[in-house]
């Protein structure tokens, strides 16, 4: 939370409506996103109460467990689920492109990815845990469980893990995508409501959006979102349905349980399939197609995975897993931050705000002073920049900018409104810079210490050297009937 | 504390459980709350009579299966929970004992679990290990409140934990840190309140445990395990904010004569007072409203819309507060922003950040973007 | 289908109106109002069933039924306190066990599973041996004073099953009512344990007719009786298999769940196998060693005590404590 963002969400209070923080959209959001909306029963670790899920806004399916309580019946609801969720996934393995790779190999990755849209972060975590249940089990045994159930497991651990790693878009959470492109007039904790959030953002014709946000509170108006019901809900009229299917399981005991959850789920299904209209009405931002790019990467690399039948993704990561899977996730959460402030001036701003950046017009150029002679002569072109910016960078900063992002800079001096920066990379070997290489007077220029070039991989041992203090080499994982047979009551 | 009975009205003040007494340290900055609690007013029906009924609820299926749960601990003489001790502590076989607090009746079970641990702290030698249902109290405010920890278990290593058993799970050894934070704040306020049960009896304090044992089902089975949960952090905020509590009185001395939060209830226990009177009488003591009371306080959606009609920054969280350095009004913060408003004194530097921020924000909301548009040429160059 | 739309928006409407009412607490409203949400279902229900054919199998694949729940008559022949095939006609009139038959007359469906022990009524023919007599079966096969959900538990491991937690709720006020009408004139009575200060144990039923040690309860009881009762299960099941009858699953699991809580009695299988009986067996004797000297003197002390100091009824059910004195005095 910045100034900035604190001040959009002062004004969203005085407009009545949401205030943008992003110019650009800076998640992917598919042509054909798979919606999932669970429910689970409350008070239960993990027990799935009910699923709206597709890819159709106008062909939901419903998939229903009247007695979550029953083992038999949870299996059935995620052979259902899988039933859904393979056929999607799998399909986009079908067309791959080829990718050339500068000393490498080139290699096959998938034209499309699948992208899971859920509503908030308690369904993120939920499709995890749901992954958590099922993928151990097997299709063999004396607790065999339909053939299609481990898979749907490891596809939902997949995605649950993967929603964490930083500017991924293959499990978009609805409410975090929303809230990284607008501010609303309420906290951040009333946010996590989607219907609440939807209300400040895009208000029903004739409500203002504190209306639309009070409404969306009300379990009756709008049921939540899940995974979570309505205890109001639960003790009037879900525990008397369960009740009567208990006592007869009749067609028409779980008729009426479907009925119920169906009102329960469908005004949040409406909500998520606007949420991705509006989200998919912002112009992308430059690197959103990159980072979908390491999706579909990601996503092609788990494709062949499951195609070789490797086992099931374990319980917990090794040392060495954890520590370098924790290392990525620094790396992709810098360069999400970087990517997102060089594609969107709104997010540069906050930088800009805080001294790290500015923003401005050149004053002065000089865009054929060289440093050096004869072949060592290298071209070192200067810019001054007249800026309104509260600049904080000592000279000898490094800095880059969103208009030339194959060029480096430093920060030569800065004072009294005016930076005078000198161009250090990406200006090529002729005696003159190449035409638009260097900023012209008159034109707006931006430059930031954000730069591309962060940490370096940390060097972790291989897996089979993991040191005696972190445990040593973890076992290769090898899934134990205990797994499969493993209580889920 | 004859004007909290005033402030109350001619009902008996409710008792609160640790669950309150563990939020009361959530919002310490709150007088409403610590005058309304250390009143013993019922807030639930309070807030319910003044048109913002609590937005919390529990669900049957929650309630049964946290039951069954603490149950399947319990029974057949706590057989889970000493299997969890052995393995968890290392508690020797002989040390079985099982005391049930609850076989005397009601209104002797806090007697009797003086009597119990007092012997226990005697170490002699019929000391038991499990005491289920005991009664501790402790004073807030003037006042005692009766509390209800799962069991207490004694003959580890001389010293008595607190066992609280929770329905959440935890799988693959994780549990949701808010649920567990949650139970280590509940667990402290029974640690605290056994500590001052065994500094009353001369015995020392310090033989109450700051590791809680914390029972919950591990993965998806309704199989229980254990892990120690250390809440000396949670102990530490607590005692702060109940010393702070005795600050009610000076509030409470500070409010206008007559004032009172009786609900004046019919005969039948409906509120009937007018209920323009009561929000008036309530508005008397300031609420310091946060979005975490939307979890923790009855009264949240009362104190919600106050903050709302009087615009204050409270309502967009304590980041957004943060950020405003001070300026209380929405209002307020606007008008620096906008250079509409002078800027008082101290508010010098927020006031220069907020103008800056409304520009930035003007200039790219509405100026050509920025960038991208070289991008392509350039990438040839390097 | 109009009449089924109208039905719904009423549902839904009476719905909301519903938990409107229980939010601002008007319970006798609340009340009300579901009575006539449950007829607007049920109208419902009916509209709808007039409306298509009715396909039972549809309902059976919607619904997997256990296989081998409990009420099967296959696991009936049971050992044990007389036959278990009592007719309804021997039990007191208006004793609990008439309560069983609730699920009478639902069975419109094939095969609706009612397993598992807690569907409403354990079916036909647990119906037909009231409570009592169940409860005596599984406690005779314990020995121990249990509490209501070990007998549960018990009496569907070994015997027909289909008791529920309810029916216990006034077993043991029953009994005691029968005993004071006229004393001695049941064979045996279901009544209670005592406690060290000779009251009524909490949640704990016991049998009139064993000896007065058994019922105690002193602070190693509780683990003591764990024990023993772990043991006759175990024992119970070596007997059945060794007379070539095969113990029903529910038998296993409710020894491996003992099992877990008694230190090296699952040492050969693993906390997830079946548990072996002799280990069982083992395991909970030599743990016993080690509580016996010191439970055995407390329950000599507390029985001579109670025989000394209590009249009949009150050696079986307990000495008033305190507070029922206090309730009676008011």
């Amino acid at each position: 939370m910045s100034v900035l963002a604190a001040l959009a969400r002062l004004r969203a209070v005085r407009e009545g409506r949401a205030q943008p923080v992003a110019t650009v959209r800076h998640c992917h959001v598919a042509e054909r996103p798979l919606v999932f909306i669970p429910l689970t029963l409350a008070g239960e670790a993990a027990a799935p109460l009910a699923a709206m899920v597709g890819t159709d806004p106008d062909a939901p399916r419903l998939l229903v467990v009247p007695q979550p309580r029953d083992r038999d019946l949870r299996f059935a609801f995620a052979a259902e689920l899988a039933e859904v969720l393979l056929p999607y996934v799998e399909g986009f393995g079908k067309a791959t492109e080829t990718v050339e790779r500068r000393n490498a190999e080139p290699y096959e990755r998938c034209s499309d990815a699948p992208q899971i849209m859920v509503p908030n972060a308690q369904a993120a975590a939920f499709t995890g845990l749901l992954g958590r249940s099922t993928r151990f089990r097997r299709a063999e045994g004396p607790h065999a469980v339909h053939p299609s159930v481990p898979f749907l497991g490891r596809w939902l651990t997949y995605f649950a893990d993967r929603a964490k790693y930083p500017g991924s878009s293959l499990l978009l959470t609805a409410t975090d995508a929303l809230g990284l492109h607008w501010a609303t007039g309420q906290s951040g904790l009333e946010d996590a409501n989607l219907a609440a959030l939807m209300g400040w953002i895009d208000p029903p014709p004739g409500l203002t959006g504190p209306r639309a946000a009070q409404e969306a509170e009300d379990p009756l108006i709008w049921p939540p979102a899940g995974p979570a019901t309505d205890p109001g809900f639960d003790n009037e009229v879900l525990a008397p349905a369960i009740d009567a299917y208990t006592r007869g399981p009749s067609p028409r005991a779980v008729e009426r349980i479907r009925e119920a959850l169906r009102g329960q789920l469908e005004p949040t299904w409406r909500l998520m399939w606007r949420a991705a209209e509006l989200l998919r009405a912002l112009p992308a931002g430059a690197s959103v197609a990159q980072r979908w790019d390491a999706d579909r990467g990601s996503f092609t690399d788990f494709l062949g995975r499951m195609a070789e039948e490797t086992p099931p993704q374990p319980r917990r990561d090794g040392a060495v897993a954890a520590a370098s899977r924790l290392a990525r996730m620094e790396r992709a959460h810098a360069a999400f931050d970087v990517q997102r402030a060089y594609d969107d001036p709104l997010v540069m701003a906050e930088y800009r705000l805080t001294g790290e950046a500015f923003a401005g017009r050149v004053a002065a150029a000089d865009p054929g002073h060289a440093e050096g002679e004869g072949r060592s002569r290298k071209l070192r072109p200067l810019v001054t920049v007249e800026t309104a910016d509260p600049v904080r960078l000592a000279p000898g900063t490094v800095l880059g900018t969103p208009d030339r992002r194959g060029q480096e800079a430093e920060v030569v001096a800065a004072g009294d409104g005016s930076v005078t920066i000198k161009i250090t990379k990406g200006m090529g070997r002729g005696r003159t810079p190449a035409p638009g290489a260097v900023p012209e007077v008159g034109e707006r220029v931006c430059y930031s210490s954000l730069t591309g070039d962060f940490q370096a991989a940390a060097a972790l041992p291989e897996p089979e050297l993991t040191p005696w203090t972190h445990g040593g080499p973890p076992p290769e994982y090898v899934p134990r009937d205990e797994d499969a047979s493993e209580e889920w009551s | 504390m004859d004007l909290l009975d005033t402030l109350r009205g001619p009902v008996p003040p409710l008792a609160h459980d640790a669950r309150a007494i563990a939020a009361l340290a959530a919002n310490p900055g709150c007088a409403r709350r610590a005058v309304l609690d250390a009143a013993g007013v019922d807030k639930d029906l309070t807030a319910r009579h003044l048109g913002f009924p609590a937005p919390f609820g529990q669900s049957r299926f929650a309630i049964t299966r946290g039951n069954a749960f603490e149950d399947l601990v319990k029974d057949n003489g706590c057989a889970e929970l000493l299997r969890l001790l052995r393995d968890l502590l290392g508690l020797p076989i002989p040390q079985v004992g099982y005391h049930d607090v609850a076989q005397v009746g009601a209104h002797l079970r806090h007697s009797h679990t003086r009597a119990l641990i007092d012997r226990a702290a005697r170490d002699s030698d019929d000391a038991g290990t499990f005491y289920d249902h005991p009664l501790l109290s402790l004073e807030i405010a003037g006042h005692v409140s009766y509390l209800e920890p799962d069991v207490v278990a004694f003959r580890l290593g001389g010293r008595f934990h607190i066992v609280e058993i929770k329905s959440f799970a935890m799988i693959d050894g994780q549990a949701e840190p808010a649920k567990v934070a949650a139970a280590a704040r509940q667990a402290a306020v029974y640690v605290l309140a056994l500590r001052r049960l065994l500094e009353d009896l001369g015995h020392d304090p310090g033989r109450v445990s700051h590791e809680v044992v914390l029972v919950c089902p591990e993965n998806f089975a309704n199989r229980p395990a254990a892990a120690l949960v250390d809440v000396r952090r949670e102990l530490a905020m607590l005692r702060r904010q109940l010393t702070r509590m005795t600050r009610v009185e000076e509030i409470v001395s500070g409010l206008p004569p007559g004032i009172t939060f009786d609900l004046v209830r019919d005969d039948a226990g409906r509120p009937a007072r007018p209920v323009a009177e009561l929000t008036e009488a309530i508005g008397t003591v300031p609420a310091r409203y946060a979005p975490e009371c939307l979890s923790t306080c009855d009264l949240c959606l009362f104190c919600r819309d106050e903050a709302r009609a009087c615009g204050s920054t409270d309502q967009l969280g304590r980041q957004v507060r943060d950020q405003l350095g001070g300026v209380a009004g929405i209002a307020e913060a606007l008008a620096l922003a906008e250079g509409a408003g002078r800027p008082a004194d101290g508010q010098e530097e927020i006031a220069g950040l907020l103008r800056l921020a409304d520009r930035l924000r003007a200039e790219c909301l509405t100026a050509e973007p920025l960038a991208g548009a070289r991008l392509e040429a350039l990438e040839g160059a390097r | 289908m109009d009449a089924l739309d109208a039905l719904e928006r009423r549902i839904g409407e009476l719905r909301a109106q519903v938990r409107r009412a229980v939010k601002a607490r008007e319970t006798v409203l609340a009340r009300a109002l579901r009575g006539e949400l449950r007829r607007a279902e049920q109208a419902w229900d009916d509209a709808l069933c007039a409306s298509e054919p009715q396909d039972p199998a549809a309902a059976a694949g919607l619904s997997p039924v256990p296989a081998g729940a409990p009420g099967d008559p296959a696991s009936m022949d049971g050992p044990g306190a007389g036959a278990p095939w009592v007719p309804a006609s021997t039990g007191e009139p208006g004793a609990p066990g008439s309560a069983g038959g609730r699920g009478a007359g639902q069975g419109q469906w094939p095969g609706q599973g009612q397993g598992q022990g807690q569907g409403q009524g354990g079916g036909r023919v647990t119906a037909l041996v009231p409570v009592r007599e169940r409860v005596h079966q599984a406690l005779g096969l314990l020995g121990v004073p249990a509490s209501p959900r070990l007998v549960v538990a018990v009496h569907e491991a070994f015997f027909a099953g289909g008791l529920r937690g309810p029916q216990f709720t006034s077993l043991r006020r029953d009994e005691e009512r029968s005993f004071r009408a006229s004393p001695y004139a049941r064979p045996y009575y279901l009544c209670a344990a005592l406690t060290e200060r000779l009251s009524a144990a909490r949640g704990l039923l016991a049998v009139s007719t064993w000896p007065l040690e058994r019922r105690i309860v002193g602070p190693l009881g509780p683990r003591v009786d764990f024990l023993t009762g772990a043991e006759r299960v175990a024992e119970h099941l070596i007997r059945l298999t060794g007379t070539g009858e095969r113990p029903v699953a529910a038998a296993s699991r409710l020894l491996t769940r003992m099992a877990r809580n008694i230190p090296g009695a699952t040492a050969g299988t693993g906390d997830t196998a079946p548990a072996d009986p002799a280990a069982v067996i083992r395991a909970a004797r030599a743990e016993l060693l080690v509580h016996l000297p010191a439970d055995s003197g407390c329950r000599a002390s507390a029985a001579t005590r109670a025989s000394r100091r209590l009249g009949d009824a009150e050696r079986l059910f307990g000495a008033a404590t305190l507070s029922d004195a206090a309730r009676k005095g008011a």
